[in-house]
Protein backbone atom coordinates (compact mmCIF):
# COMPACT_ATOMS: atom_id res chain seq x y z
CA UNK A 1 0.00 0.00 0.00
CA UNK A 2 1.23 3.48 -0.80
CA UNK A 3 2.48 5.93 1.84
CA UNK A 4 -0.35 7.88 3.50
CA UNK A 5 -0.66 11.51 2.60
CA UNK A 6 -0.48 14.16 5.32
CA UNK A 7 -3.76 14.93 7.07
CA UNK A 8 -3.89 18.39 5.52
CA UNK A 9 -4.50 16.94 2.06
CA UNK A 10 -8.06 15.92 2.83
CA UNK A 11 -10.74 17.36 0.53
CA UNK A 12 -14.49 16.91 0.05
CA UNK A 13 -15.95 15.14 -2.97
CA UNK A 14 -19.60 15.43 -3.92
CA UNK A 15 -20.38 13.48 -7.05
CA UNK A 16 -23.59 15.32 -7.86
CA UNK A 17 -21.90 18.73 -7.83
CA UNK A 18 -18.93 17.52 -9.86
CA UNK A 19 -21.18 15.90 -12.45
CA UNK A 20 -23.37 19.00 -12.71
CA UNK A 21 -20.45 21.30 -13.51
CA UNK A 22 -18.85 18.68 -15.76
CA UNK A 23 -22.05 18.35 -17.79
CA UNK A 24 -22.26 22.11 -18.31
CA UNK A 25 -18.65 22.23 -19.47
CA UNK A 26 -19.21 19.34 -21.88
CA UNK A 27 -22.38 20.94 -23.26
CA UNK A 28 -20.53 24.17 -24.01
CA UNK A 29 -17.42 22.32 -25.24
CA UNK A 30 -15.28 24.03 -22.61
CA UNK A 31 -12.18 22.85 -20.77
CA UNK A 32 -11.30 23.57 -17.18
CA UNK A 33 -7.79 23.53 -15.78
CA UNK A 34 -9.40 21.96 -12.72
CA UNK A 35 -9.96 18.76 -14.66
CA UNK A 36 -7.00 18.88 -17.05
CA UNK A 37 -4.50 19.47 -14.25
CA UNK A 38 -6.17 17.01 -11.82
CA UNK A 39 -6.60 19.82 -9.33
CA UNK A 40 -7.12 18.50 -5.78
CA UNK A 41 -9.63 21.28 -5.12
CA UNK A 42 -11.95 20.29 -7.97
CA UNK A 43 -14.58 18.80 -5.66
CA UNK A 44 -14.74 21.84 -3.41
CA UNK A 45 -14.75 24.35 -6.25
CA UNK A 46 -17.34 22.54 -8.36
CA UNK A 47 -19.56 22.20 -5.30
CA UNK A 48 -19.33 25.97 -4.91
CA UNK A 49 -20.07 26.31 -8.62
CA UNK A 50 -16.68 27.80 -9.40
CA UNK A 51 -14.23 26.66 -12.01
CA UNK A 52 -11.22 27.97 -13.88
CA UNK A 53 -11.83 27.96 -17.60
CA UNK A 54 -8.97 26.89 -19.82
CA UNK A 55 -9.28 28.44 -23.25
CA UNK A 56 -7.54 27.69 -26.55
CA UNK A 57 -7.96 23.93 -26.30
CA UNK A 58 -6.58 21.19 -24.09
CA UNK A 59 -3.24 20.60 -25.83
CA UNK A 60 -0.29 22.68 -24.65
CA UNK A 61 2.65 23.51 -26.90
CA UNK A 62 5.06 23.37 -23.97
CA UNK A 63 5.93 20.42 -21.78
CA UNK A 64 6.67 21.78 -18.32
CA UNK A 65 7.76 18.96 -16.05
CA UNK A 66 5.44 19.81 -13.17
CA UNK A 67 2.21 20.19 -15.13
CA UNK A 68 -0.42 17.57 -15.98
CA UNK A 69 -1.93 19.45 -18.92
CA UNK A 70 -1.37 17.40 -22.05
CA UNK A 71 1.49 18.39 -24.35
CA UNK A 72 0.63 17.92 -28.00
CA UNK A 73 -0.48 19.38 -31.29
CA UNK A 74 -2.92 22.18 -30.50
CA UNK A 75 -6.45 22.32 -31.84
CA UNK A 76 -7.74 25.11 -34.11
CA UNK A 77 -8.97 28.13 -32.16
CA UNK A 78 -12.71 27.83 -31.43
CA UNK A 79 -14.32 31.13 -32.41
CA UNK A 80 -17.39 30.32 -30.33
CA UNK A 81 -15.36 29.69 -27.20
CA UNK A 82 -15.44 33.28 -25.82
CA UNK A 83 -19.24 33.38 -25.82
CA UNK A 84 -19.47 29.84 -24.46
CA UNK A 85 -17.29 30.85 -21.51
CA UNK A 86 -19.55 33.85 -20.93
CA UNK A 87 -22.62 31.59 -21.01
CA UNK A 88 -21.04 29.26 -18.46
CA UNK A 89 -20.18 32.21 -16.22
CA UNK A 90 -23.82 33.28 -16.44
CA UNK A 91 -25.21 29.78 -15.82
CA UNK A 92 -22.88 29.14 -12.88
CA UNK A 93 -23.81 32.58 -11.47
CA UNK A 94 -20.15 33.41 -10.90
CA UNK A 95 -19.20 36.74 -9.39
CA UNK A 96 -15.51 36.30 -10.11
CA UNK A 97 -14.14 34.25 -12.98
CA UNK A 98 -10.64 33.00 -13.73
CA UNK A 99 -9.67 32.31 -17.33
CA UNK A 100 -6.45 30.52 -18.11
CA UNK A 101 -4.98 28.96 -21.23
CA UNK A 102 -2.80 26.28 -22.62
CA UNK A 103 0.39 27.90 -23.87
CA UNK A 104 0.03 28.49 -27.60
CA UNK A 105 3.47 29.25 -28.96
CA UNK A 106 2.08 28.28 -32.38
CA UNK A 107 -0.20 31.33 -32.52
CA UNK A 108 1.35 34.66 -33.55
CA UNK A 109 -0.22 36.43 -30.57
CA UNK A 110 0.07 33.51 -28.14
CA UNK A 111 -3.72 33.53 -27.82
CA UNK A 112 -3.96 37.12 -26.59
CA UNK A 113 -6.84 38.04 -28.89
CA UNK A 114 -8.86 35.04 -27.66
CA UNK A 115 -8.37 36.31 -24.11
CA UNK A 116 -9.55 39.76 -25.16
CA UNK A 117 -12.63 38.35 -26.89
CA UNK A 118 -13.42 36.20 -23.87
CA UNK A 119 -13.16 39.16 -21.49
CA UNK A 120 -15.35 41.20 -23.83
CA UNK A 121 -17.97 38.45 -24.10
CA UNK A 122 -18.16 38.07 -20.33
CA UNK A 123 -18.48 41.85 -19.92
CA UNK A 124 -21.37 41.92 -22.40
CA UNK A 125 -23.28 39.03 -20.81
CA UNK A 126 -22.33 39.45 -17.13
CA UNK A 127 -21.30 43.08 -16.60
CA UNK A 128 -20.94 42.80 -12.81
CA UNK A 129 -18.51 39.88 -12.85
CA UNK A 130 -14.87 40.55 -12.02
CA UNK A 131 -12.38 38.86 -14.33
CA UNK A 132 -8.96 37.38 -13.70
CA UNK A 133 -6.79 36.05 -16.50
CA UNK A 134 -3.95 33.62 -15.90
CA UNK A 135 -1.72 33.95 -18.91
CA UNK A 136 1.37 32.29 -20.31
CA UNK A 137 4.45 34.43 -20.82
CA UNK A 138 3.31 34.92 -24.44
CA UNK A 139 6.99 34.66 -25.27
CA UNK A 140 7.36 38.11 -23.72
CA UNK A 141 5.79 39.67 -26.81
CA UNK A 142 4.66 43.19 -25.91
CA UNK A 143 2.04 43.41 -28.64
CA UNK A 144 0.37 40.28 -27.28
CA UNK A 145 0.53 41.56 -23.73
CA UNK A 146 -0.89 44.91 -24.90
CA UNK A 147 -3.92 43.08 -26.30
CA UNK A 148 -4.61 41.42 -22.96
CA UNK A 149 -3.98 44.62 -21.01
CA UNK A 150 -6.33 46.59 -23.29
CA UNK A 151 -9.15 44.15 -22.47
CA UNK A 152 -8.71 45.39 -18.90
CA UNK A 153 -9.44 42.39 -16.71
CA UNK A 154 -9.35 43.24 -13.00
CA UNK A 155 -6.43 40.85 -12.41
CA UNK A 156 -3.63 39.61 -14.67
CA UNK A 157 -1.86 36.59 -13.25
CA UNK A 158 1.28 35.05 -14.63
CA UNK A 159 2.86 32.33 -12.54
CA UNK A 160 6.57 32.30 -11.90
CA UNK A 161 6.00 28.74 -10.60
CA UNK A 162 9.32 28.12 -8.82
CA UNK A 163 12.58 29.67 -7.69
CA UNK A 164 15.13 30.64 -10.33
CA UNK A 165 17.71 27.87 -9.66
CA UNK A 166 15.09 25.16 -10.31
CA UNK A 167 14.00 26.46 -13.73
CA UNK A 168 16.18 24.07 -15.77
CA UNK A 169 14.49 21.07 -14.11
CA UNK A 170 10.96 22.39 -13.66
CA UNK A 171 10.34 24.92 -16.46
CA UNK A 172 13.01 24.20 -19.05
CA UNK A 173 11.09 25.96 -21.83
CA UNK A 174 10.50 29.14 -19.84
CA UNK A 175 12.65 31.88 -18.35
CA UNK A 176 12.53 33.30 -14.82
CA UNK A 177 13.58 36.72 -16.08
CA UNK A 178 10.99 36.71 -18.84
CA UNK A 179 8.23 35.87 -16.39
CA UNK A 180 9.34 38.75 -14.16
CA UNK A 181 9.37 41.06 -17.16
CA UNK A 182 5.78 40.06 -18.05
CA UNK A 183 4.61 41.06 -14.57
CA UNK A 184 6.61 44.27 -14.70
CA UNK A 185 5.33 45.24 -18.15
CA UNK A 186 1.67 44.78 -17.19
CA UNK A 187 2.07 47.02 -14.15
CA UNK A 188 3.95 49.66 -16.10
CA UNK A 189 1.34 49.76 -18.85
CA UNK A 190 -1.72 49.87 -16.59
CA UNK A 191 -1.20 50.22 -12.85
CA UNK A 192 -4.95 49.90 -12.23
CA UNK A 193 -4.80 46.20 -13.12
CA UNK A 194 -3.86 44.01 -10.17
CA UNK A 195 -0.96 41.70 -10.95
CA UNK A 196 -0.58 38.31 -9.39
CA UNK A 197 1.88 35.45 -9.43
CA UNK A 198 2.63 32.30 -7.49
CA UNK A 199 5.04 29.50 -6.73
CA UNK A 200 4.87 25.84 -5.75
CA UNK A 201 6.84 24.49 -2.81
CA UNK A 202 8.23 21.02 -2.21
CA UNK A 203 10.47 20.89 -5.28
CA UNK A 204 13.68 21.20 -3.27
CA UNK A 205 13.83 24.98 -2.99
CA UNK A 206 15.45 26.57 0.08
CA UNK A 207 13.90 29.21 2.31
CA UNK A 208 16.48 31.73 1.12
CA UNK A 209 15.48 31.04 -2.49
CA UNK A 210 11.80 31.51 -1.68
CA UNK A 211 12.49 34.84 0.00
CA UNK A 212 14.69 35.92 -2.92
CA UNK A 213 11.83 35.06 -5.29
CA UNK A 214 9.47 37.22 -3.25
CA UNK A 215 11.97 40.09 -3.45
CA UNK A 216 12.39 39.64 -7.21
CA UNK A 217 8.63 39.56 -7.77
CA UNK A 218 8.09 42.65 -5.62
CA UNK A 219 10.44 44.64 -7.86
CA UNK A 220 7.82 44.23 -10.61
CA UNK A 221 5.14 45.95 -8.50
CA UNK A 222 3.17 42.72 -8.15
CA UNK A 223 0.17 42.88 -5.79
CA UNK A 224 -0.86 39.30 -5.05
CA UNK A 225 1.33 36.26 -4.29
CA UNK A 226 0.18 32.65 -3.98
CA UNK A 227 2.11 29.72 -2.50
CA UNK A 228 0.99 26.08 -2.61
CA UNK A 229 2.38 22.55 -2.31
CA UNK A 230 3.58 20.86 -5.49
CA UNK A 231 1.94 17.45 -5.93
CA UNK A 232 3.50 15.21 -8.52
CA UNK A 233 0.90 14.27 -11.15
CA UNK A 234 2.68 11.02 -12.12
CA UNK A 235 6.08 9.31 -11.92
CA UNK A 236 6.87 10.89 -15.29
CA UNK A 237 6.74 14.36 -13.76
CA UNK A 238 9.41 16.17 -11.80
CA UNK A 239 9.91 14.64 -8.37
CA UNK A 240 8.33 16.09 -5.26
CA UNK A 241 11.10 16.37 -2.68
CA UNK A 242 9.04 17.05 0.46
CA UNK A 243 5.72 18.00 1.98
CA UNK A 244 5.87 21.49 3.46
CA UNK A 245 3.92 21.86 6.70
CA UNK A 246 1.01 24.29 7.09
CA UNK A 247 3.06 26.15 9.71
CA UNK A 248 5.80 26.93 7.19
CA UNK A 249 3.18 28.11 4.69
CA UNK A 250 1.76 30.42 7.38
CA UNK A 251 5.24 31.77 8.06
CA UNK A 252 5.75 32.54 4.37
CA UNK A 253 2.42 34.35 4.29
CA UNK A 254 3.50 36.64 7.13
CA UNK A 255 6.89 37.25 5.52
CA UNK A 256 5.27 38.04 2.17
CA UNK A 257 2.92 40.57 3.71
CA UNK A 258 5.76 42.17 5.66
CA UNK A 259 7.83 42.43 2.52
CA UNK A 260 5.07 44.35 0.78
CA UNK A 261 2.61 42.13 -1.09
CA UNK A 262 -0.92 43.45 -0.74
CA UNK A 263 -2.38 39.96 -0.50
CA UNK A 264 -0.78 36.55 0.05
CA UNK A 265 -2.53 33.17 -0.14
CA UNK A 266 -0.27 30.49 1.28
CA UNK A 267 -1.27 26.99 2.34
CA UNK A 268 -0.73 23.46 1.05
CA UNK A 269 -3.82 23.34 -1.15
CA UNK A 270 -3.55 26.86 -2.53
CA UNK A 271 -3.48 26.94 -6.31
CA UNK A 272 -3.19 30.14 -8.30
CA UNK A 273 -6.93 30.36 -8.87
CA UNK A 274 -8.12 28.67 -5.67
CA UNK A 275 -10.61 30.96 -3.91
CA UNK A 276 -9.33 33.72 -6.18
CA UNK A 277 -12.32 35.91 -5.40
CA UNK A 278 -11.21 36.23 -1.79
CA UNK A 279 -8.26 38.40 -2.77
CA UNK A 280 -10.53 40.89 -4.50
CA UNK A 281 -13.02 40.80 -1.65
CA UNK A 282 -10.34 41.84 0.84
CA UNK A 283 -11.05 45.44 0.01
CA UNK A 284 -8.93 46.85 2.81
CA UNK A 285 -5.70 45.78 1.22
CA UNK A 286 -6.47 45.90 -2.50
CA UNK B 1 -34.82 2.33 -3.36
CA UNK B 2 -31.26 1.09 -3.57
CA UNK B 3 -28.31 3.24 -4.55
CA UNK B 4 -25.05 1.58 -5.51
CA UNK B 5 -22.05 3.62 -4.39
CA UNK B 6 -19.12 3.25 -6.77
CA UNK B 7 -15.48 4.26 -6.68
CA UNK B 8 -15.52 7.74 -8.22
CA UNK B 9 -13.27 8.81 -11.06
CA UNK B 10 -11.58 11.71 -9.31
CA UNK B 11 -9.40 12.70 -12.23
CA UNK B 12 -9.31 12.13 -15.95
CA UNK B 13 -6.51 9.56 -15.77
CA UNK B 14 -7.55 7.81 -12.56
CA UNK B 15 -7.87 4.03 -12.91
CA UNK B 16 -7.94 2.95 -9.25
CA UNK B 17 -8.21 4.45 -5.79
CA UNK B 18 -7.28 3.23 -2.34
CA UNK B 19 -10.27 3.00 -0.03
CA UNK B 20 -8.39 4.56 2.85
CA UNK B 21 -11.08 4.59 5.56
CA UNK B 22 -14.77 4.04 6.15
CA UNK B 23 -16.48 6.95 7.92
CA UNK B 24 -19.72 4.92 8.22
CA UNK B 25 -20.18 1.26 9.05
CA UNK B 26 -22.58 -1.34 7.69
CA UNK B 27 -25.99 -0.75 9.27
CA UNK B 28 -25.43 2.97 9.93
CA UNK B 29 -28.05 5.52 9.00
CA UNK B 30 -26.61 8.11 6.61
CA UNK B 31 -27.83 11.50 5.51
CA UNK B 32 -27.16 13.24 2.22
CA UNK B 33 -23.87 15.11 2.63
CA UNK B 34 -22.44 12.77 5.29
CA UNK B 35 -18.92 11.54 4.57
CA UNK B 36 -19.15 7.84 3.66
CA UNK B 37 -15.52 6.94 3.07
CA UNK B 38 -12.11 8.33 2.15
CA UNK B 39 -10.29 7.64 -1.09
CA UNK B 40 -6.62 8.21 -1.71
CA UNK B 41 -6.11 9.08 -5.35
CA UNK B 42 -5.48 12.01 -7.65
CA UNK B 43 -2.92 13.53 -5.28
CA UNK B 44 -5.18 13.87 -2.22
CA UNK B 45 -7.48 12.13 0.23
CA UNK B 46 -11.07 12.76 -0.87
CA UNK B 47 -13.94 12.46 1.56
CA UNK B 48 -16.76 11.02 -0.54
CA UNK B 49 -20.18 12.24 0.53
CA UNK B 50 -23.51 10.40 0.43
CA UNK B 51 -25.89 11.80 -2.16
CA UNK B 52 -29.05 10.25 -0.62
CA UNK B 53 -30.52 9.58 2.83
CA UNK B 54 -30.78 5.93 3.86
CA UNK B 55 -29.11 2.99 5.55
CA UNK B 56 -25.71 1.65 4.56
CA UNK B 57 -26.70 -1.98 4.02
CA UNK B 58 -23.58 -3.34 2.32
CA UNK B 59 -19.87 -2.50 2.16
CA UNK B 60 -17.87 -4.52 -0.32
CA UNK B 61 -14.27 -3.54 0.49
CA UNK B 62 -12.06 -3.13 3.51
CA UNK B 63 -9.87 -0.19 4.42
CA UNK B 64 -6.63 -0.30 2.46
CA UNK B 65 -8.11 -2.09 -0.54
CA UNK B 66 -7.31 -0.80 -4.00
CA UNK B 67 -10.51 -0.48 -6.03
CA UNK B 68 -11.04 0.07 -9.75
CA UNK B 69 -12.98 3.16 -10.82
CA UNK B 70 -16.76 2.57 -11.16
CA UNK B 71 -16.63 -0.62 -9.05
CA UNK B 72 -19.42 -0.82 -6.43
CA UNK B 73 -18.05 -0.21 -2.93
CA UNK B 74 -21.28 0.03 -0.94
CA UNK B 75 -25.07 -0.02 -1.07
CA UNK B 76 -27.47 2.48 0.49
CA UNK B 77 -31.16 1.62 0.86
CA UNK B 78 -33.58 4.48 1.23
CA UNK B 79 -37.34 4.60 1.76
CA UNK B 80 -37.98 6.76 -1.31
Amino acid sequence: MQERMPEWFKVKYNEEAVNEVSRLMAKLKLNTVCKEANCPNLGECFQKHTATFMILGSQCTRNCRFCNVVHGTPEPVDTEEPMHVAEAVRDLKLRHVVITQVTRDDLPDGGASQFAKTVSSIRSLCPDVTIEVLISDMKGDKNSLDTVIAAHPEVINHNIETVAPLYPDVRPEASYERSLSVLRYVKEKDSSILTKTGIMLGLGETKEQVLQTMDDVLTTGCDIFTIGQYLRPSPAHVEMKEYISPEIFAEYKEIGLQKGFRYVASSPLVRSSYRAAEALQSGDTL
Amino acid sequence: MKQVITMPKLSADMKKGVLAAWAKQKGDTVKKGDVLYEVEAAKVVSEVEATVDGVLTEVYFEEGDEVDVDTPVALICSEQ
